[in-house]
């Protein structure tokens, strides 16, 4: 008998909950104010496994904040941004964009930095007719949703960050040409993509595949992977890393005395601080990767943006994530808007960047009807210790090393 | 075959790591039929104590050990006094999720205290290495594996060879005719457990000097543990280290001369196929455990 | 089954299904719609966890498993968008259920312990495929599907009920083993298998219509998620995270139970919800559901039904000893109750 009186007290407890909260509920959609703050809403992931760009974004999301409510605001009204956590999972995420816009009304919404994250969240923000100005999903995923509300704010598409480097290897006299290539990539969709896209490039111009696998993310140790490289012994390798894998693959590389004649990796190899701290000084050179922003740009906005950073955060200019710089450009865009148009709402957001180039600091970004922005990236290299632009010619600050000295350390 | 040869030393020195990581574990279920699913939280603290150490005080990784273990042998003498003692023996299956709550605590512990952002420990030796007849050993996993073979023998002689070792035996085999002996099996168990937990400090220095790290790394580890225990047979010590040597070697030999996407996969593969034949693993025991 | 019961059923389901139409916020019906998935997912995990002691980490692989079979379908046979595909969930249920006797024969070969480790293994071999199954799953890219028409003020409306029907499926098929032989084999499992075996209960195929049972709900939820969401991921989709939350969410509310796992649930999941949504930031999230979990753990180790059972049982104890001046009189408690 003892389970059929629980059973009941359950249900009883269920039901009431079941009143109680469903009391609590209100109905009626009120629409975002006029006047008083802007306020904008963000879900960033600030614990679970995204937690690192997470933060970064955070600060620099913070910094525009900070630097648009001393200038007087956005026509006046004072920026207000509410942040909250999605812990890196994709349920967490669909509530707190729910949440933002349908609870707490917000006036507008940036995107997370979580890249996976961003197809489910714009999805929810193109159902209430929100802009969607994210910094981090430019994987194919994102634009396969064809959405006109969604704007990707980098200079280039995933897909498309990594053929600054083909071009450059493209652009090189036949005879110091690689004829080899190895292709040792994550399996990530911010990842992989670009060493396909390279892939695809390099045969087309006869280099020949030697290599070509992908490893999963929980693959900490590189060891064999790299084994198999060495043992192909290509001429370049073009890695699709994210950032762990990026210094375990180096770390193998020096560990197995092998060194590539060129040596290419989408990503990790262009955090200024990170990168030699994890695989030592003495192993960087030569290295190239691509990269959105550089703090010694002269970009519009840039000069300001480094300096508000040190002042509020301390530490040098080589010392910030490029994370932090990418949320900064969002709040940019929306500054330029309401410059131009007078109005900050939805639509016109989205209509305005559709038209026309818009300055960030990390140059001119125009998009297509889907939000792929149209520019591209620019080609860096490690040179004397230090990130240096070497490609395209017009953006290039120093002559690009072409055969990577020994590893030294 | 060179590229075989190549890839079963890697695995091997690899194994050495994840062996030294099995055997706390391995070594807590025995004496407390407690699945640890905080060992790899516990091997990542200790990473990070590392890691402080050296970085703050310039204490050697290995040195640190010396440190750091009897830091985490309190911190699960600890736990077993806080959480595990009250437990009856019909509620073991709790302590699955409370070992996972310690683990998420030791998480959030982490996050707060180092942040999220990687790391690992940058040692003047950490990237050399030597060649032998055209294979190329790294040094620091030759060290690691070193290590753990000192430790695992050490943790035998202990086991077999000592009075506390022999306490441990009689609680594992049958915790009542042990207490008539005059053996305490509370405190025999807090002790194997501190002791588990303490290895994982040896597992922690090395595993920071190989990899980089942050709180969430233990995930990983979670898994890869628990497959190593079961294939070897729960609470059997000689069966983990051979297990977590056959997890070394295959994941290391697919991975290069298959792809490496398939090579965890191997190793579960294996591991569910064993497990058909033999539900208790390659060395396990039906009903007592054996160490 | 008093008439006062009946009417309390009925009255909790009607609730339960006007919540989806009366104009309740969008915000709110998202917190519903994961709080009637995640009841749902419990109460049938409790069918294997619970009656039948079998401590299941894999659940997560079957919700995965669903959702991709959602997710294929949209992708290769054009169902359209709308509610055609809530239409082939019961073939999803099927399918997952025939899959499942392999699996489960081979998992429940184990007890204990070393079930919960050979399911969470199941459970990476189901994501580590996920990645690698390109051709079907699309790996790393992730599956998207196109997002339904309805109307935004109903948007939620059609997952809630979906959701809602899947749990009232478990709690019916729960109730229906509770009342069963089906139930009485479980729990001779659940004390000792070995003797249920000697007794002549069948014990493989009692363990395995369970097991079925269980992950085919598990998958239908699955796939009803996976077009809620938009949008899968392997590790998404199949997270162990989600399994460990159905186990928490069980334990807390009671095993065993009827109503246990899905008041677990309720409890569980908006609170999650909101505190990642207004605590997140301090960075003390984690600790705080740490915190929770042991708290759960060493102090309601029965769960909320059954301790709240026993202590009221308690009482009328002492009440009746009170009233009869001492002499103890304890009618049974059905007659006490309507």
């Amino acid at each position: 008998m003892r389970k059929r009186l629980s059973n009941r007290r359950g249900a009883a407890g269920l039901l009431a909950m079941a009143l109680v909260v469903a009391s609590c509920s209100s109905s009626g959609t009120a629409t975002p104010k006029v006047t008083g703050p802007l306020r904008i809403g963000i879900s960033l992931s600030l614990t679970g496994d995204f937690a690192d760009p997470g933060k970064a974004a955070q600060k620099g999301y913070e910094l525009w904040r900070d630097t648009v409510n001393a200038k007087g605001g956005i026509l006046g009204r004072q920026v207000e941004l509410k942040i909250v956590d999605d812990a890196s999972s994709p349920d967490q995420v669909v509530t707190n964009y729910t949440n933002l816009i349908d609870k707490d009304k917000v006036d507008l919404v940036f995107g997370p930095f979580s890249s996976l994250l961003t197809v489910p969240s714009s999805a929810v923000a193109k159902r209430f007719g929100y802009s969607f100005i994210e910094p981090a999903g430019g994987g194919p995923a994102v634009f396969d949703q064809k959405l006109d509300n969604l704007f990707f704010v980098q200079p280039a598409t995933v897909v498309a960050g990594g053929e600054v480097f083909a071009k450059w290897v493209l652009s090189l006299p036949a005879d110091q040409r690689p004829k080899t290539a190895a292709y040792p990539s994550l399996d990530d969709p911010f990842a992989s993509p670009i060493a396909d896209r390279i892939r695809q490039l390099f045969e087309a111009a006869g280099i020949k595949t030697v290599y070509n696998e992908t490893y999963s993310a929980e693959t900490t140790d590189l060891s064999p992977v790299i084994a198999k490289v060495a043992a192909a012994n290509p001429d370049v390798v073009v890695a699709g890393t994210q950032s762990v894998d990026a210094y375990a693959q180096v770390k193998a590389m020096v560990e197995q005395k092998f060194s590539p004649k060129m040596l290419y990796m989408s990503n990790g190899a262009n955090s200024p601080v990170e990168f030699p701290d994890k695989v030592g000084k003495g192993n960087v050179a030569g290295i190239f990767s691509t990269s959105a922003w550089l703090y010694r740009s002269d970009e519009p906005g840039n000069k300001d943006f480094v300096a508000a950073y040190i002042k509020k955060f301390g530490g040098a200019g080589s010392d910030i994530d490029e994370t932090s710089a990418q949320a900064y450009a969002c709040g940019q865009l929306l500054e330029a808007v309401a410059a131009k148009t007078s109005k900050v709402d939805n639509a016109t957001i989205i209509s305005s960047l559709h038209q026309g180039a818009w300055p960030t600091l990390m140059g001119q970004i125009s998009w297509d009807a889907i939000g792929q922005p149209q520019g591209s990236t620019d080609l860096v290299q490690w040179i004397d210790g230090s990130l240096q632009v070497v490609f395209p010619t017009d953006q290039a600050k120093h002559q690009a090393t072409v055969t990577k000295p020994a590893w030294g350390g | 075959m060179h590229l075989l040869v190549q890839s079963i030393i890697v695995g091997v020195l690899t194994g050495g790591v994840y062996a030294l990581m099995a055997t706390g574990q391995t070594l807590i279920f025995g004496v407390m039929r407690v699945i640890n699913v905080a060992q790899g939280a516990m091997v990542i603290l200790a990473a990070y104590l590392s890691s402080s150490l050296f970085s703050s005080f310039g204490i050697d990784p290995f040195l640190s050990i010396l440190i750091t273990a009897p830091i985490l042998f309190v911190l699960g003498f600890t736990i077993h006094a806080t959480f595990l003692r009250r437990l009856r023996p019909e509620q073991n299956e709790l302590s699955l999720l409370i070992m996972f709550a310690v683990a998420l605590g030791i998480e959030g512990v982490l996050g707060l205290a180092y942040s999220t952002t990687y790391r690992s420990i940058q040692t003047g030796y950490v990237n050399r290495s030597f060649t032998v007849a055209g294979y190329h050993v790294a040094l620091v996993r030759l060290l690691a594996f070193g290590l753990s073979a000192v430790i695992l023998v050490g943790l035998f002689l202990l086991l077999n060879r000592s009075r506390f070792g022999r306490s441990v035996r009689a609680t594992v085999q049958n915790p009542t005719s042990a207490r008539l002996l005059g053996v305490e099996p509370t405190r025999v168990a807090a002790i194997g457990f501190g002791l588990g937990a303490a290895t994982a400090a040896a597992a922690g220095a090395v595993y920071g000097l190989v990899y980089p790290f942050n709180g969430g790394s233990h995930y990983d580890l979670i898994s890869r543990l628990l497959s190593i225990v079961m294939l070897g047979g729960l609470g059997s010590l000689g069966g983990s280290v051979i297990a977590a040597l056959v997890m070394g070697v295959a994941e290391s030999v697919v991975a290069a001369n298959v792809s490496p996407i398939w090579s965890s996969f191997t190793f579960f593969a294996v591991l569910l196929a064993v497990l058909v034949f033999r539900p208790r693993g390659l060395f396990g025991v039906a009903q007592r455990g054996a160490l | 089954m008093t008439v006062v019961r009946r009417a309390g059923l009925a009255l909790l389901l009607t609730a339960a299904v006007l919540v989806g139409f009366v104009g309740v916020t969008h915000w709110i019906m998202n917190i519903f719609i994961f709080t009637v998935m995640y009841a749902g997912l419990a109460t049938g995990w409790n069918l294997v966890g619970g009656f039948a002691g079998y401590t299941s980490l894999g659940h997560a692989a079957f919700f995965g498993i669903g959702a991709y079979a959602m997710d294929v379908t949209f992708e290769h046979h054009s169902i359209g968008a709308g509610y055609v595909p809530f239409a082939i969930l019961p073939f999803i249920g099927i399918g997952v259920a025939a899959l499942s006797i392999p699996l489960g024969w081979i998992a429940m070969r184990t007890r204990a312990a070393t079930f919960a480790i050979v399911t969470i293994t199941l459970l990476f071999v189901v994501q580590t495929l996920a990645f690698n199954l390109k051709s079907i799953t699309h790996g790393s890219q992730g599956m998207g599907i196109t997002p339904p028409p309805f109307a935004l003020h109903t948007y939620e409306r059609p997952f809630y009920v979906a959701m809602l029907a899947m749990l009232v499926l478990a709690l019916l098929i729960t109730w229906y083993v509770q009342r069963s032989k089906l139930g009485l084999a479980l729990a001779a499992i659940r004390d000792d298998e070995d003797k249920a075996h000697g007794v002549g209960v069948h014990v493989t195929a009692v363990k395995l219509i369970a097991f079925s049972t269980s992950v085919a709900i598990a998958s239908m939820i699955g796939a009803v998620w996976a077009y809620y969401v938009l949008f899968i991921y392997p590790q998404f989709a199949v997270d162990p995270l989600i399994s460990i939350g159905i186990v928490l969410m069980v334990f807390l509310g009671g095993k065993g139970t009827l109503w246990g796992p899905a008041l677990g649930a309720l409890i569980v999941v908006p609170a999650q919800q909101y505190f990642a949504y207004e605590l997140g930031a301090s960075k003390l999230y984690l600790i705080a559901y740490a915190g929770l979990f042991l708290v759960i753990m060493l102090f309601l180790p029965q769960g909320i039904i059954p301790s709240l059972a026993s202590w009221a049982d308690r009482n009328r104890h002492r009440r009746a000893r009170t009233l009869s001046g001492g002499q103890l009189v304890s009618p049974p408690l059905h007659e006490l109750l309507p």
